[in-house]
């Protein structure tokens, strides 16, 4: 680059206008890195839990407080980029046509900076790890204790359908579920792989071909909600979806006993 | 740069990309687009549990090769594969009973999903199958499903599915025709508000190493197809 | 320090303004100052029968091989049954890759070889593309510069058809039961375009750049193993028609992670599929080799690994990263195709296989694939930062081991793509903390980025701003997906839209953007022209706006629910699908004027000075058009290449090289006029 020519006074002039501007820097990128903060952390608050809609279970209780919180512990460390990176373009961007003229200061590196970043940075990670663990075991227990209620579900190309081993065979091509009433869903495919996926109870897992995955949940909210295929499977993959109806206990008897089971 | 020339060479360019993807996107959907629509035909009405409703008639055929059908006089470019007839766009009225009667003139074996060889959503569960009443078939003498279903949010529930037994492989080819007698098979059933639907076939009756869904079961306007209720 | 200096420590006097068009190929004016002082023997008469090879002869080959191959297999298997008609598309594709690479002049020399004639230097001389004006894009060259354009070509051919079919599929989308596409066109428009963009933004860096930069950024004339460059190069080109062909046959109908037993079951546009992932795997470990070998080696002297510069290291991560990674995706298409054509029940669950099987192995591959896109582009920024910011790279070492972390972790994490799988749940637990682990390294980049901006000189180019398009689209793309790394979470989101948005925020969103910002540094050195930056700005707001708006209403319908690769959706997700159309539109028409800026400006725009940005790696030390042989002194590297702001005047960070060999005096010292290449703006 041009060489510049300073002389010794402008150099310390220099340097001195440097602190105070250096000082002044990180107070303006605190700052704004704290509004930044704070808009992601109201972002995480209201908005991912929000667009997933009212839960219909403890798991997909538990999946929607996992979105808003490690929403909530991402504003801050996205904040600290986002507020340089703003800051840095309102303040120490070059205007003019060419080239800038000089060089920036020979900051090689900053002990400290890069400490506190890899610690912080960790520590966040062994927190999302401790937190999965934990949401990882309540739902890995969540429906099979109390006696839990066996649903066959089998995906067919595009078509889902369910029987019910323990209400005498009852088929149905929609899922009726008692309330409050934990159940285990053994889940088959006849052909290639579908994931079963009830939406709204924070439930998947893939329906293979010979092979029977599980999955469990305890419904607890009475309504209709979409169950869907989340693993492509061919032509009609987008119209393999059906209803869960979850209702009261005498309801689901009712059911059962209108067709031909038996409660 | 001239900054003219800049602004008509970007919008040339701009323009030459929307066309380029235009002309594609009309190439495919001619390759893809379904068949005229088949609607119901309205005849008077009709008692059922929902109070008295009008009542539509469709009539379909299943067709062992795509001689027949809506593939043009060749069989069109897979004149071998099983099909649907006479389209596969349909079109039924709303909140009323809508009666189809298919003519199933093709062969099959043992189905891979048994839960399809009962039916299913009919008027009293059942359909009529050359004047006998039937509420299934033999898993092992299936030809043809016709199953309705779709995604149930924001429209009213509507599955039905329907088994259509096998034409025997020996039967002799009916005079006058290209195919031995059909079985004909009739159902009822309600349909709610308007809504799109799909339906397909679930006897696995297409192309393909595995399974046998590809092929004529994997293309729409053979083995599946679409279902309005307006 | 104006590289005029350096280059005049270097020995190396430009005698004239290069104001020709370098695509006339009349840009070897040092070559050809070579040959008339003697310095070397001229190409006449090299080449033997690669003078009568080239694209037109490769197609030729391939059509005829093709055609013989049909002719043979539909002859002998005479059956309709669907096994049969795989074994023929995939004797043709075969026949088609072979015939194309021996049309093009790929077995040539080996051949001479085994007759015993080595090549002369004449031959080699052809063989680089010496006086053959724009020809030598359409042949067998080797010269990594040539290769590197090549590779942009493709690069861009690639990203334009996958583009189409993404704004096909938009349209499709941009209201419920929209009746547009059909759902079969539909899902093999998706696996198409998936497929598509995965190569094309598997190669955008270290194709392009990693061949034609890179080589002059380590300070060398050549890549290792030239003809190898260009072997990787064809077998691309011969592979992206057997891809192409898949439309043609039926289609992709499984997406582009071609999932076994949906694999199975497909029309023979698998075969075209898996035909051209086996070819692109081969190419790919071809050049994997020869990159990593070429940086091993062939660094200049003095350019120890710290003093290597930082995109090198993205470079080779990248590609060290894809040599064990590809395979297994080579492997698991082999296997798909010994299922399809002779019932080997690999995937099969009924006859003893297991759809897990080629789970494991896809994404063995899949997920390390992830981060062979993105490295390089997220480094290829961090190499420019510095030039933009005027400031040395941060943290230097922190930014290698952050590569190292990375790419180290990548290849444990694949099995958080089947948490949802029923596979081993057991370890579903593992498979969470490696795959948080590496948000750990990842955030090493960002601080070096930071680092670097902090207090600099920030002079906002295209390519300057990509950073801080990268610097947003990366970090929501990377929190993103720590909620899939978390398994609970991952169970309401697997397969969903969300999904979707997340790695188009990090392959787009850091990697396209990263590879848009490589091209808008890089072009003037590789065309001698300078991308328009007014035009540059357009395209960039265009498409940064409009993929936000596309990709933010893809996380909202995803979390609403709405699963992926769906060509019709319940009106309940239509808000969120006609904004992300919307913004889909922007993005295409952005791409389609930087497409416009890149021809216009290689046709017409200014010629650029030899180092127009003031940057100090290797590569802005040559002349435009850089010489055959790049160097005609080759350098000796003294310090790293980031030394902004230290010492007045700065020191030099190389020198010319006394004992580099084949140093022809091109003029005699004092003649001619120095051109001062940082005087003024290039614009």
């Amino acid at each position: 680059m041009r060489p510049m020519t300073i002389t010794t006074s402008m150099d310390h002039m220099a340097t001195r206008t440097r602190g105070f501007s250096r000082r002044r820097d990180v107070r303006q990128v605190v700052a704004l890195w704290a509004v930044l903060t704070v808009l992601g952390v109201v972002f995480g608050l209201f908005v991912p839990a929000r667009l997933m809609g009212p839960p219909a279970s403890p798991t997909m209780r538990g999946i929607e407080d996992t979105m808003t919180v490690f929403s909530v512990a991402a504003a801050p460390v996205a904040a600290v980029v986002w507020a340089v990176a703003l800051y840095s373009l309102l303040v120490w961007r070059h205007k003019g046509a060419g080239p800038p003229e000089t060089d920036g200061p020979a900051l090689r590196t900053s002990r400290p900076a890069a400490v506190l970043w890899i610690l912080l940075s960790s520590v966040l990670c062994v927190f999302l790890l401790v937190w999965g663990l934990a949401e990882m075991g309540s739902v890995a227990t969540a429906g099979s204790r109390n006696n839990p209620m066996v649903v066959n579900v089998t995906g067919n190309q595009w078509v889902w359908t369910f029987d019910y081993p323990d209400k005498g065979g009852v088929q149905s091509d929609q899922l009726y579920l008692p309330v409050d009433q934990p159940v285990v869903f053994h889940v088959r495919s006849k052909d290639v792989i579908h994931s079963f996926w009830v939406v709204k109870m924070g439930i998947k897992v893939d329906a293979n071909p010979w092979e029977v995955t599980q999955t469990s949940v305890v419904p607890n909210k009475l309504g209709t909600f979409d169950i869907r295929c989340a693993e492509l499977c061919g032509l009609l993959h987008a119209d393999m979806e059906t209803s869960a109806h979850v209702v009261s206990g005498a309801g689901f008897t009712q059911w059962l006993q209108a067709h031909g089971g038996h409660a | 740069m001239d900054a003219r020339r800049t602004l008509t060479g970007g919008a040339l360019t701009v323009l030459g990309g929307a066309l380029v993807v235009t002309l594609t996107g009309i190439v495919l959907h001619r390759d893809g687009a379904e068949a005229a629509a088949l609607s119901a035909t309205v005849k008077g009405t009709a008692a059922t549990s929902r109070g008295v409703l009008p009542h539509a008639f469709l009539k379909l055929a299943t067709y062992p090769d795509s001689m027949a059908g809506a593939h043009g006089p060749g069989g069109g470019v897979h004149p071998d594969w099983v099909t649907y007839g006479p389209t596969s766009a349909l079109k039924v009225p709303a909140h009323s009973l809508v009666t189809i009667t298919i003519d199933q003139y093709d062969g099959g074996e043992t189905i891979t999903n048994p839960y399809f060889a009962t039916v299913r959503g009919t008027v009293g569960g059942t359909m009529t199958v050359d004047g006998k009443t039937l509420t299934k078939t033999s898993p092992d003498a299936v030809g043809h499903t016709f199953t309705i279903h779709a995604a149930p949010s924001n429209q009213d529930p509507l599955f039905v599915s329907v088994p259509l037994p096998a034409v025997a492989e020996d039967a002799p080819v009916a005079p006058n025709s290209d195919y031995p007698a059909p079985h004909v098979v009739t159902f009822s059933f309600i349909t709610g508000g308007p809504g799109e639907y799909v339906w397909n076939c679930e006897y696995p009756c297409g192309d393909g190493y595995y399974a046998k869904f590809g092929g004529a079961m994997s293309s729409r306007g053979y083995m599946s197809g679409t279902f309005t209720v307006s | 320090m104006s590289s005029a200096e350096l280059a005049s420590r270097s020995g190396c006097k430009r005698t004239e303004v290069m104001h020709d068009d370098c695509r006339t190929g009349k840009g070897d004016t040092m070559s050809e100052a070579m040959v008339k002082h003697g310095a070397l023997p001229t190409a006449e008469g090299g080449g033997g029968s690669m003078r009568h090879l080239n694209a037109l002869t490769a197609v030729a080959g391939g059509v005829a091989l093709a055609a013989l191959g049909w002719l043979i297999s539909h002859h002998f298997m005479q059956t309709d049954d669907p096994e049969t008609s795989d074994q023929v598309v995939l004797i043709t594709l075969g026949c088609w890759a072979v015939g194309f690479m021996a049309g093009i002049g790929a077995f040539a020399g080996p051949f001479r070889w085994l007759l015993g004639n080595d090549l002369t230097h004449a031959d080699e001389m052809h063989l680089a593309g010496k006086d053959q004006g724009v020809g030598r894009y359409f042949r067998f060259t080797t010269d990594h510069k040539v290769v590197g354009v090549q590779y942009l070509i493709v690069t861009m051919v690639l990203l334009a058809v996958g583009g189409t079919l993404a704004m096909l599929m938009r349209t499709n989308l941009i209201v419920p039961h929209s009746n547009f596409l059909g759902p079969q066109t539909y899902n093999s428009l998706v696996g198409l375009h998936g497929i598509i963009m995965v190569i094309a933004t598997i190669i955008m860096v270290t194709g392009p750049f990693g061949n034609f930069i890179l080589p002059i950024m380590i300070g060398a004339r050549d890549m290792a193993f030239p003809r190898l460059n260009a072997l990787s190069l064809w077998l691309l080109v011969a592979a992206v028609p057997v891809l192409l062909s898949a439309g043609f046959m039926g289609g992709i109908p499984t997406g582009w992670s071609a999932y076994a037993p949906l694999a199975d079951q497909a029309t023979p546009g698998m075969d075209g599929y898996l035909m051209a992932i086996v070819i692109f795997a081969i190419s790919s470990a071809v050049a994997g080799a020869n990159i990593t070998t070429t940086v091993l080696t062939m660094r200049a002297r003095g350019m120890t690994w710290t003093r290597t510069p930082i995109f090198v290291y993205g470079v080779v991560a990248s590609v060290g990263l894809a040599l064990p990674a590809l395979p297994m995706f080579m492997a698991a298409q082999v296997e798909l195709a010994v299922d399809r054509t002779m019932e080997g029940q690999f995937f099969i669950a009924s006859g003893g296989g297991s759809p897990w099987l080629y789970q494991n192995l896809f994404w063995l591959f899949g997920h390390p694939e992830v981060y062979v896109i993105v490295i390089p582009a997220v480094v290829a920024l961090m190499e420019l930062t510095p030039v933009f910011a005027r400031k040395p790279l941060y943290n230097f070492n922190a930014a290698v081991l952050g590569i190292v972390g990375i790419v180290g972790l990548s290849i444990m994490v694949w099995a958080h793509h089947m948490y949802a799988s029923g596979w081993a749940p057991d370890l579903n637990g593992p498979f969470m903390l490696t795959t948080e682990m590496i948000s750990v390294p990842t955030g090493v980049l960002f601080l070096v980025v930071i680092g670097t901006i902090w207090r600099g000189r920030i002079w906002t180019t295209v390519a300057m701003m990509s950073v801080y398009a990268m610097l947003w689209n990366f970090i929501i793309g990377g929190v993103t997906g720590i909620y899939l790394s978390d398994v609970p979470a991952d169970y309401a989101l697997h397969g969903s839209m969300f999904v979707t948005a997340h790695f188009h925020y990090t392959l787009m969103g850091a990697g396209l953007t990263g590879a848009i910002g490589a091209l808008y540094y890089w072009f003037p050195k590789m065309t001698g022209r300078m991308l328009s930056e007014r035009v540059g700005f357009v395209s960039f707001w265009l498409v940064q706006i409009g993929f936000n708006v596309t990709f933010l209403g893809m996380f909202a319908v995803g979390l609403a629910g709405q699963p992926r690769r769906v060509f019709t959706y319940p009106h309940m997700f239509a808000t969120g699908n006609f904004i992300s159309t919307i913004g889909a539109y922007f993005i295409g028409i952005g791409m389609l004027i930087t497409l416009y800026n890149v021809i216009s400006s290689w046709r017409s725009g200014l010629v650029a000075p030899a180092n127009p940005w003031g940057g100090k790696t290797l590569e802005w030390a040559v002349p435009n058009p850089i010489p055959l042989a790049n160097f005609e002194v080759l350098p000796v590297v003294i310090s790293d290449a980031y030394g902004y702001g230290e010492g007045d005047p700065q020191p030099p960070h190389w020198r010319a090289d006394p004992h580099s060999p084949a140093t022809p005096e091109l003029v005699p010292a004092g003649a001619g006029t120095t051109i001062s290449d940082t005087e003024g703006s290039p614009q």
